[in-house]
């Protein structure tokens, strides 16, 4: 059963918005490939477009390899768990798993047969006559997912269907549902804002900001090696200085920076001398100066403005004092114990940790964030282990 | 602050007094059925009887007013409700400049007095040859009262989440199967409330049928004929038992609504 | 249209939907509304006459109402009754509106609603009739009057527009109290209680906060009423007397007494126009749209 997606040059547009630039794209199948951007980066639209909610202004989707040009929603070989689930209210937990049966005309036993076998799969054994409005928010989560599994798709869509769940829930759901993609080996592509969830979850994340793909990688290349400042800042945090490039020599390259000099880090991308760039530095890669020690380090001097307690680390705010601008930097404990609002520091980190990124004049993620205060803040948080295992 | 006392007290006396002036009348109406009078009146009290009950039974013209009603309001159910689905369905999914304009058309026949219904309707049906009777009758009615039908359906139509429908076809349902399936279910409950709400305003409406009976009275037209002529407390016994009828299927949709209201966890 | 239908229901179902809505609209909303006008501009004729030399627009029938005095005079006394049972309705309606609303625990207020209703559901020939009853020359009102010493012989309530105007009020002020109701209700109590924390006296509150916030609830209520006054039939017929003649009886005269139905199309689609033009008014006055009515 060959599940996979691929786009080929799919283009949407609503009068005079362009909601996908052109986009191609393979899924693999069997491939847990997730969508992940803020709302209103268009990961909505293709899913509707993969799924035949809507038809694309142009461009194919080829699903199994074949075209899905005129094939309606209703004979598409595809399945969606929506965002608020759409468990059919009035319908049991049977009836609900059972629909995409019926209306294909399966008969009683068969269909009552499979929903008792998914019920199984999702733990919700011997429930199936319960009224959906009996049921708690994971396993009516469950119950969407045992119904859309039901009609046997080659692709499964799931439209950010965790956020209505409390966090413990959403980490639970999270292993389950990627338990459940390895064992039917069915293609997941999953929607979402949160990039705890796509990274913890998906084979290869897609990134998208304002219609357009930025980067399709896997997790830890999306969060080491980011291509464009969007994906930089999205996924995690991360400190930007903005520059221009003076060098560019042996995958290194080496900024001039207004008030700051001269200051170095990996290449990340194309980049020429004297076109602007910008350097990315994660708060975690920023340490104290006496740590770094080295003469590889580069040094910035800040005024440390808050320091967050947060367990095992401290989040310290600093302004750098050449430019003004806020930086975030993440410290352990012992060095934490000493610093101070008020105090002055000296900050360094390792070029091989920092990238260097061409400054395309697309928007960052910071430039979004009252868009999406929820998928930038919090998640990042989450995932601050990432770099250090 | 006693001054806001007082307005309170002055409040709640003026409650007190509205119910009265409201169930007052309706209580003598029903009080005198039973006085021995050749007038309905409570004053004087010339006995108690229960012989207008016994008249009003053997009142063959009554019992054709009543076998018509019911005919009309059968008819009106089978028009009102399938339009007034059919015009909530057609503004809940079409979005279109013309719009307002259906909308405005839809509700006009409850902005437009009744009498003024039954006349259009008598006289255009003259052109086909189509005279007054219980056929004009349902036609006039259901002109207004299939708007009262759209208005209950929308209401639940509006609270319909358009993901379910979405869901289904998803699954593979055609868009008659979603229909039939998921947003019909849905919206029984409001079909039938409307479907009785038609009923009653059927049975009871007069100004639109005054115009269209023709010769087939319907029970509201015969009711207020008999009011004008030959009165007799016939006609309060006649009020009495429509009253305990009415009182009877509001308290049933009532219980039902309220059945209904209650919170499901959905 | 058709398009988002098609993709909602399936080709048969759109379908259905727009064949239903049409044929209502066009064959029962519509078409019989212009034929009543077209009507009203054409002589009464002989079914022999039709087609022939007489037959043509004309405004006679127009021309008939403004030279009968009488008839003129009743159309104004219809257009001023309406109006004043109308704000009459208001005034009784708003203080119990407000109490179900507002002050009214839900409890007292689900009782209440249920009182309302039950009488509502009651045709309105009997609850016209009840009056009738009521207010007899011989009827129990006389009697409390005058058993109480109030007044030495009996009134005749039923012989002028007394009657009529208390009929109607009682006839349609559930059309004024539930619009009313609806509105205040979705008003915030906290607005109340901060006008009378900044010393906003009772009257002022309700001047400035609630009556406003009413608006929408206050057109409906008035238009429905004006519009069921206007249009009503029953009630003077039962509770006035023959010198105390409606708009609507002299309609219905002319159609099963004069016979003449061009005539009654004249006066009816002039009784549609003082309630188009009423409604017109109150949604100007009040500025609230289609929209707001329908609730």
């Amino acid at each position: 059963m060959d599940g996979s997606v691929i786009l080929d040059n799919v283009v949407m547009r609503f009068d005079d918005f362009t909601a996908i630039e052109p986009t191609s794209l393979e899924i693999r199948s069997g491939e847990f490939f997730s969508f992940l951007g803020p709302s209103g980066c268009g990961k909505t639209t293709l899913l509707n477009i993969i799924s035949g909610f809507l038809s694309p202004t142009d461009g194919d989707v080829r699903i199994g390899n074949a075209s899905m040009r005129g094939v309606p929603v209703n004979h598409r070989p595809t399945a969606m768990i929506f965002q608020n689930l759409a468990l059919f209210p009035l319908m049991s937990v049977y009836q609900n798993i059972e629909f995409g049966l019926e209306v294909r005309g399966v008969d009683r036993a068969t269909r009552r047969r499979k929903a008792d076998e998914l019920l199984e799969l999702v733990a919700l054994g011997g429930s199936g006559g319960k009224p959906v409005s009996a049921l708690s928010g994971g396993q009516k989560q469950r119950v969407a997912i045992a119904r859309a599994l039901a009609v046997e798709p080659r692709v499964l869509l799931l439209d950010e269907p965790l956020s209505a769940l409390d966090l413990k829930l959403r980490q639970h759901m999270r292993n389950e549902l990627k338990a459940i993609q390895r064992k039917t080996g069915i293609t997941f592509i999953y929607i979402t804002h949160d990039q705890g969830e796509a990274l913890a979850m998906s084979d290869r994340v897609a990134v998208m900001s304002a219609g357009r793909i930025q980067q399709v990688a896997d997790p830890e290349t999306l969060y080491h090696r980011p291509q464009t400042g969007f994906v930089a800042t999205f996924v995690g945090e991360n400190n930007r200085l903005a520059g221009r490039v003076i060098e560019c020599r042996d995958g290194r390259a080496t900024l001039d920076i207004p008030g700051l000099g001269r200051l170095s880090g990996r290449s990340g991308s194309e980049l020429s001398p004297g076109r602007p760039a910008a350097l990315f530095v994660r708060p975690e890669s920023l340490s104290l100066s006496d740590a770094v020690g080295s003469a590889a380090a580069s040094m910035l001097e800040a005024h440390i403005e808050t320091v967050s307690f947060e367990g095992a680390w401290r989040m310290l705010e600093a302004r750098l004092i050449a430019t003004r601008e806020t930086v975030r930097i993440l410290v352990g404990q012992g060095a934490g114990d000493v610093l101070q609002p008020g105090q002055t520091a000296r900050f360094g980190y390792d070029p091989d940790n920092a990238i260097v990124l061409a400054d395309d004049g697309a928007p960052t993620h910071d430039a979004e964030m009252g868009e999406t205060p929820r998928a930038s803040s919090q998640p990042a948080q989450e995932n601050r282990h990432v770099p250090s295992a | 602050m006693s001054a806001q006392r007082f307005f309170d007290w002055g409040l709640r006396l003026y409650i007190g007094l509205f119910f009265v002036y409201l169930f007052l009348p309706l209580a003598i109406m029903a009080v005198a059925t039973f006085n021995d009078s050749r007038f309905p009146t409570i004053t004087p009290w010339n006995g108690t009887t229960l012989k207008w009950f016994a008249e009003l039974w053997a009142d063959g013209r009554m019992w054709a007013a009543l076998g018509n009603s019911l005919l009309v309001a059968g008819g009106v159910l089978c028009l009102a409700v399938p339009i007034g689905v059919a015009s909530a369905l057609f503004l809940t999914t079409v979005e279109s400049r013309a719009k307002p304009f259906v909308y405005g058309l839809i509700l006009s026949p409850l902005l437009t007095p009744g009498v003024i219904i039954g006349i259009s309707t008598l006289i255009f049906w003259r052109e086909f040859g189509i005279n007054g009777g219980t056929f004009l009758t349902v036609l006039g009615q259901a002109t207004f009262i299939s708007a009262y039908v759209m208005l209950m359906v929308m209401a639940r139509l509006q609270r319909f989440d358009r993901t379910l429908e979405r869901a289904a076809l998803d699954l593979g349902a055609t868009p008659w199967q979603a229909f039939r399936r998921v947003l019909l279910p849905f919206l029984k409950p409001a079909i039938l409330s409307a479907a009785a709400i038609a009923f009653l305003q059927s049975f009871e409406n007069y100004n639109t049928s005054l115009f269209v009976v023709g010769y087939d009275t319907t029970l509201t037209v015969y009711l207020a004929s008999k009011v004008r002529t030959g009165l007799t407390p016939a006609v309060n016994a006649l009020g009495l038992v429509l009253i305990l009828i009415t009182i009877l299927i509001a308290s049933v949709y009532e219980l039902k609504r309220r059945h209904e209201l209650k919170p499901k966890g959905v | 249209m058709f398009r988002q239908l098609k993709a909602r229901f399936g080709v048969p179902v759109a379908m259905a939907i727009v064949g239903i809505l049409g044929v209502w609209l066009i064959a029962m909303v519509t078409l019989p509304q212009l034929q009543m006008i077209d009507y009203s501009f054409r002589p009464s004729l002989l079914p022999a006459e039709i087609g022939g030399p007489k037959d043509g627009w004309t405004l006679a029938n127009y021309v008939t109402l403004f030279n009968n005095d009488i008839h003129l005079s009743i159309f104004f006394k219809t257009l001023w009754s309406s109006v004043f049972v109308t704000l009459l309705t208001l005034l009784v309606s708003y203080p119990l509106a407000y109490y179900l609303a507002k002050i009214a625990t839900p409890g007292q207020a689900a009782l209440c609603l249920l009182l309302l209703i039950v009488p509502f559901w009651i045709n309105e020939i009997l609850r016209t009739f009840s009056w009738f009853i009521l207010l007899a020359f011989r009827g129990p009102l006389n009697e409390i009057l005058l058993s109480l010493g109030l007044i030495e012989r009996p009134i005749r309530f039923l012989n002028g527009d007394t009657g009529v105007l208390v009929g109607m009020v009682y006839a349609y002020l559930l059309f004024m109290v539930f619009p009313l109701y609806n509105a205040i209700e979705s008003l915030d109590g906290n607005q109340i209680r901060a006008a009378r924390d900044l010393g906003a006296g009772s009257l002022r509150t309700h001047w400035r906060i609630v009556i406003p916030h009413a608006k929408p609830g206050i057109a409906t209520g008035c238009i429905m009423t004006f519009m069921l006054a206007a249009g009503s039939y029953a009630v003077p017929a039962l509770l006035g007397s023959p010198g105390s003649r409606w708009f609507t009886q002299i309609i219905y005269n002319w159609f099963f007494e004069g016979g003449d139905w061009n005539q009654g199309a004249a006066y009816a689609f002039l009784l549609l126009i003082l309630c188009i033009g009423f409604m017109a008014l109150v949604m100007r006055l009040f500025k609230v749209g289609l929209a707001d009515i329908a609730k």
